[in-house]
């Protein structure tokens, strides 16, 4: 298989594909935090702040990635750039809901991280496969918790299952945008730096769709040549710069303490 | 083995507490004692929980990488301790569910220190570095207490506690070489948070009925002003030294004693805000009590859950 | 029913060769969620090899009002090193 050298990757390809996970870490992790003094019960409150915590820390390493291409120092990137110009998917915007919502969103997104990381595992790009072969040691326990999670809610109590179904129900559409195909990204393909989102989507359902039916969660999807197909309408455009208002007000709250004296020391 | 009287039991027990050694769970003790510390570690959980919501109300806006991550630590850190302190009361028969539904029935008290509202970026800085601070001064006596869980779990809490007042103070410093505006912020924080911290350490003696007894079982071993004058004796020559200060003029180094004179706060608004009359009493419940609301589909669900997965 | 949960204990290794060590209890619906929130609470800054969680209506404890389990009252000093006075060297 050809592969072109990676001199003629364009930098913003690779800036790019960078960028877009690292915007996702964030703002997931953003709304992760939002749950540490609320959550249903101690235990989960000093193990999600844990998540919250890890996320925002992988937003970090794939910014300090960004900074070694372009310069661009991660806590500008975060804390100043226009909501306009994040890359992030829709998917993480929306608000974090009730903790159903958040359980499902939390294992849609570790099952979509663990897929892509192994997949950077044998990346032509050495920081790639470096920086995933490190973010995966974490994932496996965020796996472990989020599933664990997601099984044992699935199906309790009668609310419980109901709750869950209903988090399901908004939030698979949504997930679609986490393998959103960027154009960008082609080049990437076919210099092996990454694989295309097709391939990753249908690994990320040949193990999402099973241990979703295997606590009574229905998907909307369908078996067609062997394969699994969603049957809804993704929620694309955040790779485009294309938003919800709720990214408008998470940036203006995360900015808004930074931007009072953005050169100084904080 | 020949049964010995309440009045014989009470003897070794003071005996024993007197040697410096620990009641742990399961040993006789006078039902004082133990009231005593049912009340004092459950509103030391309580005081950690409603804790995470002044500060944990800045975690969206912390700015920058490192401060928002060190903020939701530090909180995590606060849900920490409230966990480690609900099972050392519980340990003394009372169940956390039973504190839970006081603390949001709004019977149990907690530390008045968290009814003062966070409307800055400062204020966070200011609260890890000095309610922390007098904070670690009370905690530090209270490791020495003769109720072994408690003293276990305070060992613990004092450790990670250190590290919240140097982020804290980490904060403050930043803030102090800053800008204008942001020194001004910082200097308003200290002016709104003084005296409340100074109220930590509770109402002067002679006012306090707790204290007394407290002190014969080793439950506490410093009075509340030795405590408060502690803090004050390290607090203010750092502040100063920062270029800030104290919202109290009359603070001011005694040759002769060798500690600040200071100014006593206000006891009487202590007595209003502990009693339900403070600025954020209301509100800081209300938001736990909907946590704990919009919580309880999961822990009914996870619980019904356990006898399926095992 | 709204509970808190049952509790565990939680029993830390901080490296392999070390004992585990009792560092407190969880409230966790079950074996499995008790090992991860344990991990949570007990081991986010100490660094840990090992976790043990055993629900604490399972420990079997003495009680510290019966001293007589523990009584020593006929001299056992014979288990002691310091009882034996044998020489370093024999002197011929």
């Amino acid at each position: 298989m050809d592969r072109q050298s990676h001199a003629d990757i364009s930098r913003h390809s690779k800036e790019t594909f960078v960028l877009n996970l690292a915007d996702d870490e964030l703002i997931l992790g953003h709304r992760d935090s939002e749950w540490t003094g609320y959550a249903p019960i101690l235990e989960e409150d000093i193990a999600f702040s844990n998540i919250a915590q890890d996320e925002i820390g992988h937003s970090l390493v794939w910014f300090s990635l960004y900074q070694e291409m372009t310069g661009a120092d991660p806590d500008a990137m975060a804390f100043k750039r226009n909501w306009n110009e994040f890359t992030c998917c829709r998917f993480v915007e929306y608000p974090k809901g009730d903790f159903a919502y958040t359980v499902v969103r939390q294992y849609f997104f570790d099952i979509a991280e663990q897929v892509k990381l192994e997949s950077l595992l044998d990346s032509t790009m050495e920081s790639m496969s470096q920086t995933a072969e490190r973010l995966l040691k974490e994932e496996a326990y965020h796996r472990l918790h989020s599933e664990s999670l997601l099984k044992r809610l699935g199906n309790a109590t009668v609310e419980s299952a109901r709750r869950m179904q209903s988090a399901v129900d908004l939030a698979f559409p949504q997930s679609a945008g986490l393998f959103e195909p960027v154009e960008t990204e082609s080049e990437l393909i076919k210099a092996g730096v990454f694989k295309c989102h097709d391939a990753l989507l249908n690994k990320w359902l040949e193990i999402v769709v099973p241990s979703l039916e295997s606590v009574d969660l229905q998907l909307p999807v369908e078996k067609r040549d062997g394969k699994y197909k969603p049957t809804c309408t993704p929620d694309f455009g955040g790779r485009r710069g294309s938003h919800t208002a709720h990214l408008k007000t998470l940036v203006d709250d995360l900015q808004k303490v930074f931007r009072m004296a953005p050169e100084a020391q904080w | 083995m020949a049964e010995r009287t309440t009045e014989q039991k009470l003897t070794e027990f003071e005996a024993r507490v007197a040697r410096g050694e620990k009641i742990e769970p399961g040993d006789w003790m006078p039902d004082e004692y133990r009231k005593n510390l049912i009340r004092m570690i459950g509103q030391h959980a309580h005081s950690e929980i409603v804790g995470q919501l002044p500060e944990g109300k800045w975690i969206p806006y912390a700015p920058g990488f490192r401060r928002k991550l060190t903020l939701i630590a530090k909180v995590q850190d606060e849900a920490g301790h409230g966990q480690l302190l609900y099972r050392a009361a519980e340990t003394l028969g009372k169940s956390r569910e039973s504190m839970i539904e006081e603390l949001l029935a709004g019977k149990a008290k907690y530390a008045n220190v968290f009814n003062y509202p966070t409307p800055t970026w400062a204020d966070v800085g200011i609260i890890g570095w000095l309610v922390d601070t007098s904070a670690v001064i009370n905690q530090t006596m209270l490791a020495q207490s003769s109720y072994g869980p408690y003293a276990r779990a305070m060992k613990r809490i004092c450790y990670e506690e250190s590290f919240h007042i140097k982020q804290g103070y980490d904060s403050v410093v930043a803030l102090a070489k800053g800008t204008p505006e942001q020194r001004q912020m910082v200097q308003d924080a200290i002016n709104r948070w003084w005296f409340p911290t100074l109220m930590m350490s509770g109402p002067p003696d002679s006012l306090s009925q707790h204290t007394a007894q407290a002190m014969k079982w080793r439950i506490k071993t410093k009075s509340n002003e030795q405590v408060r004058q502690e803090f004050v004796d390290h607090i203010v020559p750092q502040i100063r030294a920062l270029g800030l200060d104290v919202p109290d003029s009359d603070c001011q180094f005694d040759q002769q004693t060798g500690h600040y004179r200071y100014s006593q706060p206000d006891w009487e608004e202590l007595k209003r805000v502990v009693n339900g009359d403070g600025p954020c009493n209301k509100e800081r419940l209300d938001i736990r009590r909907k946590a704990h609301e919009e919580g309880r589909w999961v822990r009914e669900a996870l619980a019904a859950q356990s006898n399926k997965v095992d | 029913m709204d509970t808190q949960w049952e509790t565990y204990e939680v029993f830390h290794q901080s490296k392999r060769g070390d004992p585990h060590e009792h560092v407190g209890s969880v409230h966790a619906p079950d074996p499995q969620m008790a090992l991860q929130l344990a991990r949570d609470q007990f081991a986010r800054r100490m660094k840990c090899s090992s976790l043990w969680v055993v629900r604490s209506k399972d420990i079997t404890a003495t009680d510290y009002q019966d001293e007589s389990f523990f009584a020593q009252v006929v001299d056992k000093s014979y288990r002691d090193p310091k009882a034996f006075d044998a020489p370093d060297k024999l002197e011929n």
